[in-house]
Parts: C-alpha cells; structure tokens; sequence
C-alpha cells in the first residue's frame, strides 16, 4: 500500500473512530440502542473511495468491533467486508453525482449489517424472537449508524475527493 | 497503458484479499462457536477488552468534563460585566456542595452495598463499574477488579439492590459482567413465596422474564423472585427482583412473567463480586473465586 496523503487521512480516521466507539458511543446509547461508527466509518470510505477501498480497513475494523464486545469474533469483520464491497460496487455503478444515492447506499448497508448480525447472533444460540431484534436493535442501530454516517460523509467526501479527483477518480462531489 | 495495467493488478489483488477476508473471518466465527470460554479467541477477546477498559473511563471523565466546560462558558459569559469576588467564592461553594453530594451518594450506595453484604453474610469483593458495552447488541460493564483480586468467570455480581449480572471475562486488573437483562443471560430462579422454579432470563427490550415456570404454579404481582442456585451459575438466594405482569392465567404453559430488577442497572457505579454466600462460605475459603461456575 502506497503512503498517500488519502491513505494517512484514511488510517487517522480509523484510529479516531476506534476511540470514539470506546469513549463517546456507550455513552450517548439511547433505549440501549448505540452508534456504530467503526461501520458508518467503513461505509463512507467506502462510498467516497469506491475504486479504491479494499477490504482491509473492513476487515481489521470489523475485528475490531468483534474484540471489544462479548458476541462471535468475526461476524462484524466478515459483515464489515461484505458490507463494504457491496456498497463500494453500488456507488461505482448507481452514482448520479448527488448526495441522495450515497446516502441510501449508507441507508442499505447500515441496515443489511445490523440485520444480519442480529440473524447471526440468533443462529448462533441467542434466544430472541427475530421481530424484537428488528424493532429493539437493528431498526434503532441502523438509525443511528446513519446519523453518524451523515456526519462523517461531507467531512470525507472533502477531505478524500480533491486527490481522487485529480486522478480522475470516480467520487462524489456535495451538491 | 501502465496506469491500466496497475489498476487491473490493484483491483485483482483487492478481490483477492476481499475472498482471503472472508474466509478467514468465516474461520474465525467457526473456531469462537466451536472452541469454550476458555478458548484462545476468547481470551483475544476478553485481553482486548481490558485493554480498552480505561479508554472507557476516559470516556465517563470527558463527559463530566464536557459538562463542567460547558457550565464554565455559560458563568463566563454571563458574568462579563459583573464579575467579582463574591461570585467566584459563590462558584466555589457551589463546586465544594456538588463535590460534596457525590461523595454524600456515593456513600449512600456504598452503605447499601454493605448492609447487603451483611445481610446475605456475603464474602466478596467490591469493584468500580469502568465502562460500558462499546457495541449494542451486549449489555455488559466493565468492573476495575480481575484475576489479581480473586475474581474468575461465573461469579455472581450485585448491585445494591439486588443481583445485577455474572462475571463472563476476567484479566489481572478489570473483569466483564454480562448484566442479568442481556439476552445472552439465564439465572435458574424461584419465587419466594410459592418457591416455584423458572428461569430469568433478559431481552433485547431491556426486561427480565421469568420464563419455564411450571403451569400450576401460581404466580402474583409483587412476588419476590431470587436466585435458586440450580445449575450453579448463580449463588443461592439472593433477590432478582419483583413480579410486574404476568402475561397469561395459571394452567398455560407457556406463560411469561415479566420481572422488575430491585436496581436500575443502567445507574450502576459500585457492583460486588460475590464469592461466597451465607453457610458456603466456610467451604469455598480455598479455592475463592472459582465456585461460581
């Protein structure tokens, strides 16, 4: 991996959302629903950085995520790649140059993880009906993944889009 | 033509390590569901969580901080043009009273702590709750005691009230309690006054429900519900909390009882970590910290 200025902005934001997903997240939960920045993190690089994103930022993330909580180590990891291939590949053909298709690309991803997780952590032996997983957690946390994914997007979009741009990458512009 | 060929070789190598990642993710998910507690990921997970503990207390720290901040900006603001002596003296009896009120509730809570501990003739250990659940589908804390204090996975923890949780990692210096309204957690219960067997367990919703108990028995609001040591996970006797609702009439097997814990969880900031109870406490001397399993 080349050292880039992208690349240095993308690690830093890594580190950072790390802390704030340690420090900030558990405090501001809400009927025990809580942000999950390390994913809303993942999907913006991933939605501003489309041809460029690969999956080890996901990937060690992900772990990340898994290491800090008390569920499967590797559920979030693999969801975090997945998740983030999906919504690299949905930006790189959907792009209209609005803010609109990102954010429903983040809407979807959000969403699918949270649902999914949920669906793994049942398969796995947590005894919970599937409609109280929706409702108490992967409807809220996706919510407020979001939130944070809207926060994060502009702030990225801008610090990530001038290099890709003049690469002529392929990257949103805020309009 | 070269930049073509590099963005092929770098979209090639992604795809590559997107499927390595997934494999290995796969593998790890399958080695966690497979291998026990004591397993190497398990104990990945339960170092790396230890680790971040402090980071978590940080993060209580800032708040507090965040808030004195901002109530520092606003007395500034305020008192632009008519700042004195008095005012600051003021400010600083208002500084020592607040002080003073946290220590006068901590040592509330403490109190309650050790009229339980005499109460149920608790041997055990009293910790400082450090952080909280970085993720939101656990409700666990974390405690500032570990291994180094005697305290092992599968003791039982309790809050002022009542019991709050189970110890389910520990490192030298901070342990994690899984709290009793996680869905993850079970307390084989009875109810105090008909002595009827269920089990409690939590839910995504935040509740407890007594749940497995038998169709005849017969259940009130207000019931007292404590732990009945079945199994071992939990120790013997201690209060879960009261009978709320109950969702169905006697004779249907599969009614819920939902039950409120005797203390808010969520306010939680002094726990202890039981070791022993009552008349087991001469036998569990020697190996203390290892008979909650």
């Amino acid at each position: 991996m080349n050292v880039t200025r992208e690349n240095i902005i993308v690690a830093v934001g890594a580190v950072v959302a790390v802390v704030l997903q340690v420090v900030v997240a558990p405090s501001i939960a809400l009927f025990s629903a809580q942000p999950n920045v390390l994913l809303a993190y993942v999907l913006v690089v991933a939605i501003v950085r489309p041809l460029e994103a690969g999956p080890v930022l996901p990937f060690v993330l992900g772990l990340v995520c898994d290491l800090l909580g008390t569920g499967p180590v590797g559920g979030m990891a693999f969801l975090f790649v997945l998740a983030s291939f999906a919504a690299s590949r949905a930006f790189a053909v959907l792009d209209n140059d609005t803010v609109f298709m990102p954010l429903t690309i983040l809407v979807a991803a959000t969403f699918a993880v949270e649902m999914l997780y949920g669906a793994l952590l049942m398969a796995l032996g947590l005894a919970v009906n599937p409609i109280d997983a929706f409702l108490y957690r992967a409807l809220p946390c996706s919510l407020y993944d979001c939130v944070v994914g809207l926060v994060l997007y502009p702030l990225f979009a801008r610090l990530l889009a001038a290099g890709a741009q003049e690469r002529e990458m392929h990257t949103p512009r805020l309009r | 033509m070269a930049l073509q060929f590099q963005q092929r070789g770098s979209a090639l190598v992604r795809r590559v390590l997107l499927v390595a990642f997934l494999i290995v993710s796969l593998a790890l998910l399958t080695t966690y569901a497979r291998e026990g507690e004591t397993g190497p990921l398990h104990g990945v997970q339960s170092a790396v969580s230890g680790a971040f503990a402090p980071l978590s207390r940080a993060g209580a720290a800032v708040g507090s901080g965040a808030a004195s901040v901002g109530e520092g900006v606003e007395d500034l603001t305020a008192n632009d043009d008519t700042l004195s002596g008095l005012r600051d003296a003021n400010a600083e009896l208002v500084e020592q009273l607040a002080q003073a009120e946290e220590y006068r509730q901590e040592a509330q809570r403490l109190q309650g702590l050790l009229d339980m501990k005499d109460a149920y003739d608790i041997e055990g250990t009293g910790a400082r709750v450090i952080g909280r659940s970085a993720t939101a589908w656990d409700q666990t804390v974390a405690i500032d005691k570990g291994s180094a204090d005697g305290v092992d996975s599968g003791l039982t923890v309790m809050g002022p009230s009542g019991v709050v949780g189970q110890i389910v990692a520990t490192t030298e210096h901070t342990s994690t309690v899984r709290l009793l309204t996680d869905p993850q957690s079970g307390a084989a219960a009875l109810l105090q006054s008909t002595r009827a067997e269920g089990v409690v367990r939590g839910s995504l919703e935040g509740l407890l429900y007594l749940e497995n108990l038998d169709a005849d028995a017969e259940v009130q609001v207000g019931d007292i519900v404590v732990t009945s040591g079945l199994g071992g996970s939990y120790k013997r006797g201690l209060v879960i909390g009261t009978v709320v609702k109950v969702d169905a009439r006697q004779g249907d097997a599969t009614r819920r009882v939902v039950v409120s814990p005797t203390g808010a969880v969520e306010a939680l900031e002094e726990v202890l970590v039981v070791f022993s109870v009552g008349s087991d406490a001469g036998a569990s001397d020697g190996d203390q910290g290892g008979d909650g399993q």
